[in-house]
Formats: C-alpha cells, structure tokens, sequence
C-alpha cells in the first residue's frame, strides 16, 4: 500500500500589480476602482509555484526532492503539511505526518523546552501523557537534558536544531517533511539524524527531505525527485538524477550570465570565443582525450596595441584554475585575429566547464592598461571516449573531482630488507 | 436547497475521520483545494483544543508578562477610565443610573461591553498576529480569533472582582446591597458568554479582512467607539426615548449590556424581544462568518 499519493498537485497564486510586492491594498484603492483606470495599471496574473506535480511515495521510501531556488519543493512541502491549500489535486496519506519546515518552527523562544515539547507535541495531535513520557527520550537524543527547563531563547541555535530534530523524530511519524534543516547542526549530529532517518526508514517511515546538498542527499535517499518550475523534471535513481541535475544548473548559470562583461573597447574587440579541436574546427564538446583550444577572435581597431590574454575556467560555480599567456604580442596593424590557448589532454574531468576571457589592451608604449571581459563567454562539456571508471569503493565511480589529469604511474621493486629498515 | 446547505456547512464528517482517533498509524488523510465545511471545522478545533489552551494563555501572558507593576496595572488599567467617567457622568452631568450608584451602574455595563471591545480589536489582529506559526505549522485557523477573548476575559474578571468589592464597600458604607445574588446571575452569564460568541463572530470577518486591508485594524479601532455611544453603557436604556428604542433592536451588544446589569444589579428590564432579535443577528453573523473565514482562509494565509 502506498503511504502517500500526490495526484495532479497545483498551486497557483495571483501576482497582483507589479509583481510580489504589491500583495496589500488599502481600503481607499478598493473603493476608487477608477483611479487603476487612468492611473497605475493594476494587473493580476497567475504564478504557478506547482503544476500538475503527481508521484506515489511506498512506505519506507526516502524521496530527496532537488531543484534550483523557487522550483516549488517548499511549496510542496508546505502543503503536504497543510500550512498551504492546494489550487488543484490532491494528496492521499496514511498515518501521522511531521513536518520540520524551517528551523524551530511552532516553538516558542519564551517557553522552556519542556513546555514547548508538549504544544509541538499537541500540534501532533499527540496526547499530553504521551508526550510527557517520551521527553527523556526526546532530551537524550538531542543532548540537551540538562537545560530542560530554560527557555528557548538561551539556547544555542545548534541546540534549538538538535531539539527540533529530536521532538519531530520522537513523535513517531508515519510521514516525516524535512526542508533544508540539517544545514546547521555540527557533521557529528548531521550523521546522527541520517542514521536515524534510514533507520526509521527502515521499519517504515516515509521521508521527504528537500535538501541543496547533493551529498547527503545521495547518501541518505533511495529515490531523487527533481523539480523544475513547479513541474517534475525527473524522478528515479539517486545518483544519475544528482549528477544531470548538477550539470544541467551549471550549463544553465552560464547561459544566463554571457551577456554581462565588458567586450569592446575603442581600442579592440572580442568578437567571438569558441572551442575549437586540432584542426581549428568548432566543436561543442571536448574529448578529454585530445587537446582542445580556447579561439578568441580579436577585433583590433586601432594599430600598435599590445594584447596579452588570459583565461579562467570554472565548475560547478567554482574557479578551477586561472592562465594567463606568459607573451605580450603586439598588433601592429588593424584587422582581426585569433588568438588560441590550449587545454591539454587528460586534464579535465567529466563535467561542464565555463570560460572567462580576460584581454589585457596598452596602446603603444603608454603605461595605462585597458581590460576587455567577457564573463562565462564559453561553456562547453567534457567528456571521456574511454573509460573512466576507477575502482573506489562506495559508488559513484565517474565525475569525482573537478579535474582529472593523467598521472604517471610507475611500480619499482625495493628489496624487502631494506623496506623492514 | 438541502444539499447546497449540507455541502455550505459540511454536514457530513468522512468515515475516516471518526476512527482516526484509535489508529494513527492507519488514519487516512486526504487534502483537498476546497476546505472542510463547518461541523468538521468544530470538531478539528475540538481535536485541537490544546492548542487553543496554549493560544490563551499565550495572549495573557503577552499582555501583562515582564511588566514590573503586574498586578497594579491588572488592575488599574481597567479602573481608570471608570474613575474618570463616573466623575464626569455620574458626579459633573448627573447621568441617571437607575436608582443605583452611578460607579456600580457604569462598572457593570463597561465590564460587559470591554469584553466585547477588546476580544474585538484582539480577534482583528488576531491571524497578523499568529503569522510565524500559520506559515510554519498547520493547526485550524480558527483557533487564533477565538483564542484573541482570552485576555478580555481574564480583564473582565478584573472587574468583576472589582464589581463585587465596590458593592461590599457599599454595603458596609449605605447598608444597601445593590448585587443581585440568585438566578438573574445565570443571565449574567449568558450574556458574558454570549459577548465573547459575539466578539469572535465579528472576528471571523475582520481577523481575515485584516490581512489583506492593513487599515481594518483602525476601522474596527473607530468604529467601536461610535459602537460604545450606542450601546447603554454610560446612560440606561430607561433614558433612550422609546421612538428610538428600535434602533437598539439592530445593535445586539444593547441587550448583552442591560442583560448584564440585569442579572448583576437587578436594574432595568429583561430585554426579551432585543434579545430575539440580538440573536438572531449574531447567529447571522456568525454563520455567515465561519462561512467567509473557511472560503477566505486559504488565500489570505498565502497572504501573510
């Protein structure tokens, strides 16, 4: 039997005026309906923050839900634990839900633990005795038993989460909602509540756990729901839909960023970076097997300009490495030209990289230095012909790392005596 | 008609619900867009009854916890407008109080009528108020205006007990005792009863009306001080001319408040036919209330 159901799940909410803000009106804009009429256009429009988002969850399943900023997972969240109503749809469960939306939520930070163990409790539904006889329980996981009786708001926040953690995990859910919430919390009570959860998964609880921390979510979830957009872009297995994900966002960052930087000054400019292979042809991925080429096509406009360029490449939102031509060259006369810098074979990993360019202008011998940039100009995906997998144990084989050189591996026998030495 | 009535009100509890008590572990629950109707409301409210105790005692506190005077304000707060109205009614303009002091006669109709203005005022901000905890956790909304009567109530017993010193001082100082002990004490209580119902009804409206509308706060703020000046709290009934007297059919807090002093001083009428008719507007607006709240309730959370 199936713990819970979603069918056909929408959320929509109308966007009045200008956007989000605008979500208050006073009584006199009510009343004066003919000043919208010449005046500020007041439009509405529907924002659906969840569409038509359906999935069946059985007991004992760890769903880890994935999805850039705003693609509806704390929406979903929320209404699965009523906090919202739904437009559309709707959602079947069984057996008592628990949810740990934000940090500390439905505690009150005047009321020592102990009280606020019994409303949390009551908003359960779990009766006072119940709760009272499962607090040393409660106290114990969390390690806090020695400030049962201080209020909340002199606890530390690792406190307060190891606490909230602790009372929604004693309640004995059927269900449990978790948002982003092992974020705080030392690694030491991270692994404490994972190793709880899968236990508890173990004898039947469900779990959905929203989280951006790809490695727990791969270590803890035996399935991976990723939303986009409010919509289900793709549920499955943990590990192929983390890393599609992951490459998906980074090549998305970049396309969103290309247009930012300064390409074009009086004295030259970039008209156009591209990857090219060995023979000077466009490709769109690179073999990490052959040697590639970075291509900046300058556009000088005026003569005796010295141009040196460099490069930086990034992954997954970090700068990898940053090269710079170690040679000024000097252009002596109008036109156009290539520049190329190469990235050799068996240096890049599986991934999706991006690329700065930075150009380094001084006309003549004059000291002032002008800077073109074009940020994220290139993003391109390497990839592997051969086979890359390496015997590790725990998994996930390919893709470690953000690169992969090849290393010379040598093995020279030492005499056993003088190894015992 | 009777199914649009059934389908307006909920008539029907689910099955599953009803045995959701011996079992959780095996309770079914379904969220739908549109809500429960109302005979399920009343009886989630009543699962959730702790929470409305925690509520209470939660708005109590927020009024007079960490002040230093705590007791001297409980009650000198109360107290003084009463002081000052009863030298400028009762002493300076001679305001008639139907044969008993004019202390005790204003003492009485304010302590009826500061429950009905307070829990108002109280209920309108009353889901503003609670805005952390409906975004982060779910328990029926309902549960915060009715909670907002706590502290009138708790401020009404102030006055009580201020009500039953005032007549034992005057006891001692006239010989006349002016409190009516015995049944008409039961009409005293329905009528308080019946205010607090009042007050919520207006809530239901108004705490939702709130979130959307900032300024409905200062309206109901305005509105009740008009309200106190039509309802007999500083002047009796006895001295409103009777071709007026139907105006005081439409306001139900009019025989609440005689009601009251009925029961508690033994002054005046019972007011049996503005009462029918007191009543029958706050079924109405109670009704319809609960109605609005449950249809509004999901768009306005989103508002929050």
């Amino acid at each position: 039997m199936d713990s819970l159901v979603a069918e056909k799940l929408g959320k929509c909410y109308i966007l009045q005026g200008s956007g989000v803000k605008r979500q208050t009106s006073t009584f006199r804009e009510r009343l004066q309906p003919w000043k919208n009429a010449d005046g500020e256009q007041s439009e509405t429009r529907e924002f659906w923050a969840l569409r038509d988002l359906s999935f069946r969850l059985q007991p004992g399943s760890i769903l880890g839900i994935i999805g850039a900023n705003g693609a509806g997972k704390t929406t979903l969240l929320k209404i699965l634990a009523r906090v919202i109503t739904p437009t559309t749809g709707r959602v079947v469960g069984v057996g008592r839900v628990v949810s740990l939306l934000e940090l500390g939520a439905g505690f009150d930070p005047d009321l020592p633990a102990d009280e606020n163990i019994l409303m949390n409790a009551a908003m359960f539904g779990i009766p006072k005795h119940e709760a009272i006889r499962r607090m040393p329980e409660i106290f114990e996981f969390a390690g806090v038993e020695r400030f049962e009786g201080t209020p909340l708001k002199h606890y530390s926040s690792g406190m307060y989460l190891r606490l909230a953690f602790s009372v929604a995990i004693n309640m004995n859910p059927q269900i449990l909602l978790a948002d982003e919430i092992l974020a705080v919390g030392d690694q030491l009570f991270q692994d404490k509540c994972l190793q709880r959860i899968s236990e508890d998964a173990a004898s039947g609880l469900t779990v959905l756990f929203v989280s951006h921390d790809m490695e727990a979510i791969v270590r803890l979830c035996n399935r991976v729901m990723w939303i986009h957009a409010g919509q289900v872009m793709k549920i499955g297995e943990p590990e192929l839909i983390v890393d599609e994900y992951q490459n998906a966002i980074w090549s998305q960052a970049d396309a969103s960023r290309s247009e930012k930087g300064r390409r074009a000054n009086r004295f030259a400019e970039i008209l156009a970076i591209r990857l090219v292979s060995d023979t000077g042809r466009d490709i769109g991925g690179a073999p990490i097997s052959e040697d590639v080429y970075v291509k900046v096509r300058l556009h000088v406009l005026k003569a005796h300009i010295n141009v040196r360029c460099a490069l930086d490449v990034n992954t997954r939102g970090q700068l990898l490495f940053r090269s710079a031509d170690p040679q000024t060259h000097r252009f002596d006369e109008e036109g156009i030209y290539d520049i190329f810098a190469k990235i050799p074979a068996n240096l890049l990993a599986e991934s999706t990289y991006s690329v700065t360019v930075n150009c380094s202008l001084m006309y003549h011998d004059e000291p002032r230095e002008f800077l073109l940039v074009a940020y994220n100009a290139l993003s391109f995906i390497a990839f592997s012909t051969e086979d890359t997998t390496v015997p590790v144990s725990g998994g996930r084989l390919q893709k470690l790392g953000l690169i992969a050189p090849k290393l010379e591996w040598t093995v020279k026998a030492e005499k056993v005596d003088a190894a015992r030495a | 008609m009777l199914l649009a009535l059934r389908r307006l009100f909920g008539w029907e509890t689910s099955a599953e619900q009803s045995e959701e008590a011996r079992d959780w572990r095996q309770y079914k629950w379904v969220i739908l867009p549109t809500r429960q109707g109302f005979f399920a409301r009343v009886e989630e409210i009543w699962r959730y009854r702790r929470i409305l105790w925690f509520f209470a005692v939660q708005r109590i506190k927020d009024r007079y916890e960490g002040t230093t005077l705590g007791p001297f304000w409980l009650f000198a707060r109360p107290l003084m407008p009463i002081a000052i109205s009863t030298i400028v009614f009762g002493r300076l303009l001679n305001v008639p109080s139907d044969g008993v002091p004019y202390f005790l006669f204003f003492l009485a109709g304010s302590s009826c009528w500061r429950i009905f203005e307070r829990s108002m005022l109280w209920a309108a901000q009353s889901l503003e108020a609670a805005k952390g905890l409906i975004k982060k956790v779910y328990f029926p909304r309902l549960i915060a205006p009715i909670a907002s009567v706590a502290p009138a109530v708790t401020e009404f017993g102030i006055l009580f007990t201020l009500l039953v010193i005032a007549c034992i001082a005057y006891w001692v100082k006239d010989g006349v005792m002016y409190l009516r002990l015995g049944t008409g004490m039961v009409a005293a209580v329905a009528a308080v009863v019946l205010t607090c119902f009042f007050a919520v009804s207006i809530g239901l409206w108004t705490s939702v009306l709130q979130v959307r509308h900032k300024d409905v706060r200062y309206s109901v703020r305005y509105m009740s001080q008009f309200w106190n000046y039509a309802t007999p709290v500083i002047y009796p009934m006895s001295q409103v001319p009777p071709k007026y007297h139907f105006l005081m059919y439409l306001n139900p807090m009019a025989p609440l408040v005689e009601m009251y002093k009925w029961g508690m001083l033994g002054i005046g009428v019972f007011p049996a036919k503005e009462l029918a008719s007191g009543l029958l507007i706050i079924s109405i607006v109670f009704a319809a209330g609960v109605v609005y709240f449950n249809r509004s309730e999901a768009a306005s959370v989103d508002k929050l």
